[in-house]
């Protein structure tokens, strides 16, 4: 059954390492994102040694995972775009395989690749350099891979639904801009969420992106009871089931509209 | 003269009608490079309102540094977007064409095009930054102040402009850049929105002599603000920033006459 998306993933993961001077870059990019913030928090606490009752050890850790599992996560928010827009979609959809699962298997290839060959070299770089804090438990640690897992889910959910307009749309590239701004200031990479105003914390508590990265990075740092480990994940799960419905809405009358020009 | 204005002219209409063909589009586009730009600044903000000063600046000081770079970037982008875009104009040929003109290469490179979604969203956002936060920061506008900010913002333009030009001449030789413009001109912007003084002190060399983006942004808001932290450097550095932009310019179009007569085309 999985065998043709297992077959995806693996072609996807192989293809991923014919570029190896623009993946050298892109990890110097992810080093220079958590590196400037480093900058900028040490600036920022000065001798103070917690703020809130937040360390600057806990502040590189959000910013080294966080960081990390963006560029680990790697979404192709331009897959199905690219297709419609070189007709190419309309032989896909003739295969005896499902669309959907094929874009999921696809990124998941590429995922993979960035865990093993993006991932894990900055981990190692920035844990000699600017250092980060070491799991707290191994349940939690457990659990915090799972999180991981849901985190993605919701990611990816969230980038599928948004795909969907390039049926409408000319170009997407707006709406996939626009998107990415909500996600990089809620989510936490750009700013721990710890230090938002009180007043938007609840809203953020309840919104998807929050569960992207910061849910896993609060639950590795043991900030989490088992309890609220149940209720976030359950968050995390609640918004991959809603915008994937909702993503699945748009694809089948998306599908009835397209028109395919040329061949 | 007259002949290059009308032609100026005719480009730009052209430019306007290919961009607003779909209207939707555009306004979405240019929206979508506000909100984009102004991610930095929203994190900014929020920072800020936590810790009130980063390295001694608050955020007004702050902004009025952000708004340098924006209003310098969208001033920039309306002249060199065929240089931001050169690669793809020497690996498609197009260049060839230009080369057979009765016109200079340099002018049509410059005029054909122009990213007027970049210049509304980053001149945008600079103008509004530089409005919600000059008569914040306890700068008096004296004739002379304005007469500085005028040169500063004609300089960090040709800063910037002279990196463009410089990495579209590399292309000449190279026919991929993309990775090397990602390095030197989008990450040292990725610093240039924060005071240098609170980077390591190999970055800031490099935002100083490499990359010199300290003299777009930092230099110039420093001559305005005089905060503490501009104890660390000479205090010429202050006025430079006209004459660093002039000189880098100079050189980027010298290298590019020069590396023209070694142009090959990438064939079709």
């Amino acid at each position: 059954m999985l065998k043709p998306y297992l077959a995806f993933a693996k072609k996807n993961f192989l293809n991923r390492s014919a570029y190896r001077f623009n993946h050298f870059i892109g990890i110097v990019n992810t080093l220079l994102r958590i590196f400037i913030f480093w900058c900028i928090y040490d600036a920022l606490y000065g001798s103070r040694t917690e703020v809130d009752g937040i360390t600057m050890a806990m502040v590189t850790t959000n910013f080294v995972l966080s960081i990390g599992m963006d560029a680990m996560f790697s979404i192709d928010d331009y897959y199905l775009s690219g297709r419609i827009s070189n007709g190419s979609i309309a032989n896909e959809l003739l295969l005896p395989i499902s669309f959907k699962g094929r874009m999921l298997f696809e990124n998941l290839g590429n995922s993979m690749f960035q865990l093993v060959f993006h991932f894990v070299p900055a981990l190692i770089v920035a844990a000699l350099t600017v250092g980060f804090l070491p799991p707290v438990s191994l349940p939690m640690f457990l659990l915090f891979l799972i999180s991981t897992i849901l985190g993605y889910g919701v990611l990816w959910t969230i980038s599928f639904a948004m795909q969907m307009f390039a049926f409408w749309l000319i170009n997407v590239w707006s709406m996939v801009t626009i998107k990415n701004v909500f996600i990089n200031v809620l989510s936490g990479s750009m700013i721990p969420l710890w230090f938002m105003p009180e007043w938007l914390k609840p809203v953020l508590d309840v919104l998807p992106f929050s569960s992207i990265y910061f849910t896993p990075v609060q639950i590795y740092l043991g900030q989490l009871t088992y309890g609220e480990i149940a209720y976030k994940c359950g968050i995390q799960g609640f918004w991959i089931v809603v915008i994937w419905l909702f993503g699945n809405l748009l694809w089948s009358r998306g599908k009835k509209k397209l028109v395919v020009q040329g061949g | 003269m007259n002949d290059a204005i009308h032609m100026i002219g005719v480009y730009t209409k052209t430019i306007m009608k290919s961009w607003f063909q779909y209207k939707v589009d555009a306004v979405l586009r240019s929206l979508a490079v506000f909100l984009r730009e102004s991610t930095g600044i929203i994190v900014v903000y929020f920072t800020l309102l936590k810790f009130d000063t980063l390295n001694g600046w608050n955020i007004n000081e702050m902004l009025f540094l952000f708004s340098l770079l924006f209003v310098t970037y969208g001033i920039l982008i309306l002249f060199f977007t065929g240089l931001r875009d050169f690669s793809g104009t020497v690996r498609s040929g197009n260049f060839d064409r230009f080369i057979l003109r009765p016109r200079g290469l340099l002018f049509q490179i410059i005029f054909v095009n122009a990213d007027w979604f970049a210049a509304i969203g980053h001149g945008g956002l600079g103008i509004l930054l530089f409005v919600l936060s000059a008569g914040k920061v306890g700068v008096v506008w004296t004739p002379a102040n304005i007469i500085y900010y005028l040169f500063a913002i004609a300089g960090g333009v040709l800063i910037q402009g002279a990196i463009f030009l410089f990495l579209a001449t590399l292309n000449i030789y190279l026919l991929e850049t993309g990775s090397l413009k990602e390095v030197f001109y989008w990450n040292a912007r990725k610093f240039a929105g924060y005071p240098i003084s609170i980077f390591h002190k190999v970055i800031q060399a490099g935002m100083i002599y490499v990359v010199p983006f300290a003299f777009v942004n930092y230099f110039p808001a420093q001559f305005l603000l005089r905060k503490e932290d501009m104890a660390a450097y000479p205090e010429i550095y202050l006025y430079l920033t006209p004459v660093v932009g002039v000189g880098m310019y100079l050189l980027a179009y010298l290298f590019w006459r020069v590396s023209l007569k070694h142009y090959k085309s990438s064939g079709n």
